[in-house]
């Protein structure tokens, strides 16, 4: 069947199986491969997007359920070359190794900073219940997104520090 | 070669990592994202039996539902002499199972189809007829007398016995144990567990017939040496083969084998002359890929009076599962001599390991680089707390007696000075087992972290102030 949907702000038609999942419309019949697949069973978050601005995991969605509404992926999140400050947060603070988990995590990050620009680490950490991450741990994925509410606020001191150089090692 | 004033950059300074501005993008190249032309999918249909005969296997259902492109067997398989591959521990493995099924999940057959929805429709339509027999769960079970032999396809195998191994000087050892004063032993086991990244694990298989040539894209760790198996496998040369490792969502170990999965979709690019994309589900990837621990531990320490170590004995059996591939055959068991062994003062030590099938997915892999490190870590640092338990001591003071001396032989740096940190912050206590008083969850979580210090670099790192692989876990009663 024929649906209609805004992806990323542009809006996208498809003709698809009424049993296929949101992830693969989005992977397969769209080629937005940024949104991962790791559990398929709503377990692991890799497949977050955002449906009208709220966080769903689209392996556990069928496509036509988003006829008429708004998606957005990772792909969605940058503003052409100026990334969205979770983006440059993640890059900055190390919030990421192999980076599978990674857009899932941004897409939550920046939902919860559009309801609650200021989290403190407990927020984030119940934000990011639903999203394993199996590289990184979490410290920096938090840190991460607490650094770009700040950067948000304007009150940020910047996200880059140099660090301290440390005593040479000499032969 | 660096001068007096040349700084070594690299340790110590952040680097900006280079493959971060397309991950946060989602602009990584992953292998479920690649698409070639005209690729068709893949789905294998596993075993829901974790030991039976199989007496035969009906596709014919599956293989005229539109869209399928193929439906291949172990039959099919046999046809092209692929039927079973080798193993990195000199074993064999089934790839697609012909004569009967040795673990829950093992592949039986695989749909080619023209979309991934159709290859899994048709596994629905592959009829199995199965003969159950009985399974066999633990080492223990498999090497009794009256166990069912696992892997009949060996000829003259009666037994689920695979090897006896050994390291250390066993007489010394008796002589340290009958000399003893105190002999403290322990019965543990570190459960299976899997390693589980983010990603699972797949494939997409490019094979032109015309040229030979076979490119396989792969979520590998080990594209080298599984190139090495392609070529032992498919007889040829390694040149005709091409293993790509993209973008990897991590790994963890379990992405150093080979997998029945990328054989099979190599042998049916071949054969249909079109590229073949597999990547499995999650729970195809716990149920059937490298899986690693499944030690049974027995450990004994022999003391002095005074908490002095003079031997340590220890014998492990290890459950394979149904086709023996640990990763690193060697490596795994000498790795774990070495790290039993290795951070107290012992004048003699000996471990043996004994390896046995039972009805398991096979694997054996690292986990995060514990070449058998976290299993014998986990063995020797109980056995010493159970030491101090039984000697009324405090565990790091018994630690620090025994850890060896910096003037000692066998390593550049003591592991005490990371004991002596731990015990000198301002929470740590110690308390007999019989006085410690039950304190909540939570507490004891924040406790046991300041209290704990663990390493897991080489065993010789002279410039680290943190010595490897030492665990001083304090205060007693939470074991």
């Amino acid at each position: 069947m024929e649906i209609t949907v805004t992806v990323n702000g542009v809006e996208r038609t498809a003709d698809v199986e009424p049993r296929m999942l949101l992830v693969h419309l989005l992977r397969e019949e769209l080629g937005l491969t940024g949104t991962h697949i790791g559990c398929d069973t709503s377990g692991c978050g890799a497949c977050t997007v955002l449906l009208d601005g709220t966080p769903v995991k689209s392996c556990t969605m069928f496509g036509v359920q988003a006829d008429g509404r708004s998606l957005t992926t990772v792909e969605g999140l940058a503003s052409g070359a100026e990334l969205h400050p979770v983006q440059a947060a993640f890059k900055e603070e190390h919030g990421l190794q192999c980076g599978f988990c990674t857009p899932g995590m941004m897409l939550v990050g920046a939902a919860l900073l559009e309801d609650n620009p200021m989290p403190t680490e407990d927020d984030v950490r119940v934000a990011i219940s639903g999203n394993i991450c199996r590289c990184t741990g979490y410290m920096n994925i938090v840190k991460a997104i607490q650094a770009a509410a700040r950067a948000r606020a304007g009150t940020a001191e910047p996200l880059v520090a140099e660090p301290a150089a440390p005593e040479p090692v000499t032969a | 070669m660096a001068t007096e004033t040349e700084p070594i950059r690299g340790i110590g300074h952040s680097v900006r990592r280079v493959e971060d501005d397309r991950f946060i993008r989602g602009a990584g190249n992953y292998v479920d994202d690649i698409k070639l032309p005209g690729m068709l999918h893949m789905a294998i249909l596993r075993s829901p039996y974790a030991h039976a005969k199989i007496n035969g296997i009906d596709a014919s259902r599956a293989q005229a539902l539109p869209g399928v492109v193929a439906v291949v067997t172990g039959e099919l398989m046999a046809q092209h002499n692929l039927a079973w591959m080798p193993t990195m521990s000199y074993d064999t493995q089934a790839v697609l199972a012909t004569d009967k099924v040795r673990f829950q999940g093992q592949e039986v057959a695989a749909v080619v189809a023209e979309s991934a929805y159709v290859a899994k429709d048709a596994l629905e339509l592959i009829d199995v007829d199965y003969e159950a027999l009985e399974p066999i769960v633990t080492p223990q079970r498999a090497l009794e007398s009256d166990a069912p032999v696992i892997r009949t396809d060996k000829e003259d195998k009666t037994d689920n016995h695979i090897y006896d191994w050994e390291s250390g000087d066993k007489e010394a050892t008796e002589r340290a144990f009958a000399e003893a004063d105190k002999v403290v032993s322990l019965d543990t086991f570190y459960p299976r567990c899997h390693p589980s990244p983010l990603e699972t694990c797949g494939c997409v298989a490019d094979v032109n017939p015309a040229t030979g040539q076979a490119t396989i894209y792969m979520t590998s760790q080990a594209p080298h040496a599984i190139r090495t198996v392609f070529a032992l496998v498919a007889g040829l040369p390694e040149e005709k083969i091409r293993i790509v490792s993209p973008d990897i969502g991590g790994g963890f170990g379990n992405k150093v084998p080979v997998y029945p999965g990328y054989v099979v979709a190599t042998a049916a690019s071949l054969l249909l002359g079109r590229p073949v994309k597999w990547i499995e589900d999650r729970t195809e990837n716990l149920i059937s890929t490298g899986f690693a621990r499944d030690f049974h531990m027995h450990g004994e320490l022999a003391l002095k009076a005074d908490g002095t170590m003079t031997g340590l004995r220890v014998s492990l059996l290890a459950d394979e599962g149904a086709f023996h591939a640990d990763a690193q055959p060697s490596k795994f068991k000498v790795g774990l001599f070495g790290i039993v062994s290795g951070s107290y003062d012992l004048p003699a030590a000996h471990v043996t390991a004994t390896g046995a099938y039972t009805n398991k997915a096979p694997g054996g892999v690292a986990y995060r680089c514990s070449f058998r490190v976290t299993e014998a870590s986990y063995l020797i640092e109980r056995l010493v707390q159970n030491a101090a338990y039984e000697l009324g001591v405090d565990p790091a003071d018994l630690r620090k007696k025994n850890f060896i001396p910096k003037t000692g032989s066998r390593t550049s740096r003591p592991p005490a000075s990371c004991t002596t940190r731990a015990t000198t912050r301002p929470r740590w206590t110690w308390r007999s087992r019989r006085s410690a008083t039950p304190s909540s969850g939570a507490s004891r979580r924040r406790h046991a972290r300041r209290a704990s210090c663990t390493g897991s670099g080489s065993r010789r790192s002279p410039r680290s102030s943190a010595p490897a692989r030492t665990t001083s876990t304090t205060s007693s009663g939470w074991r």
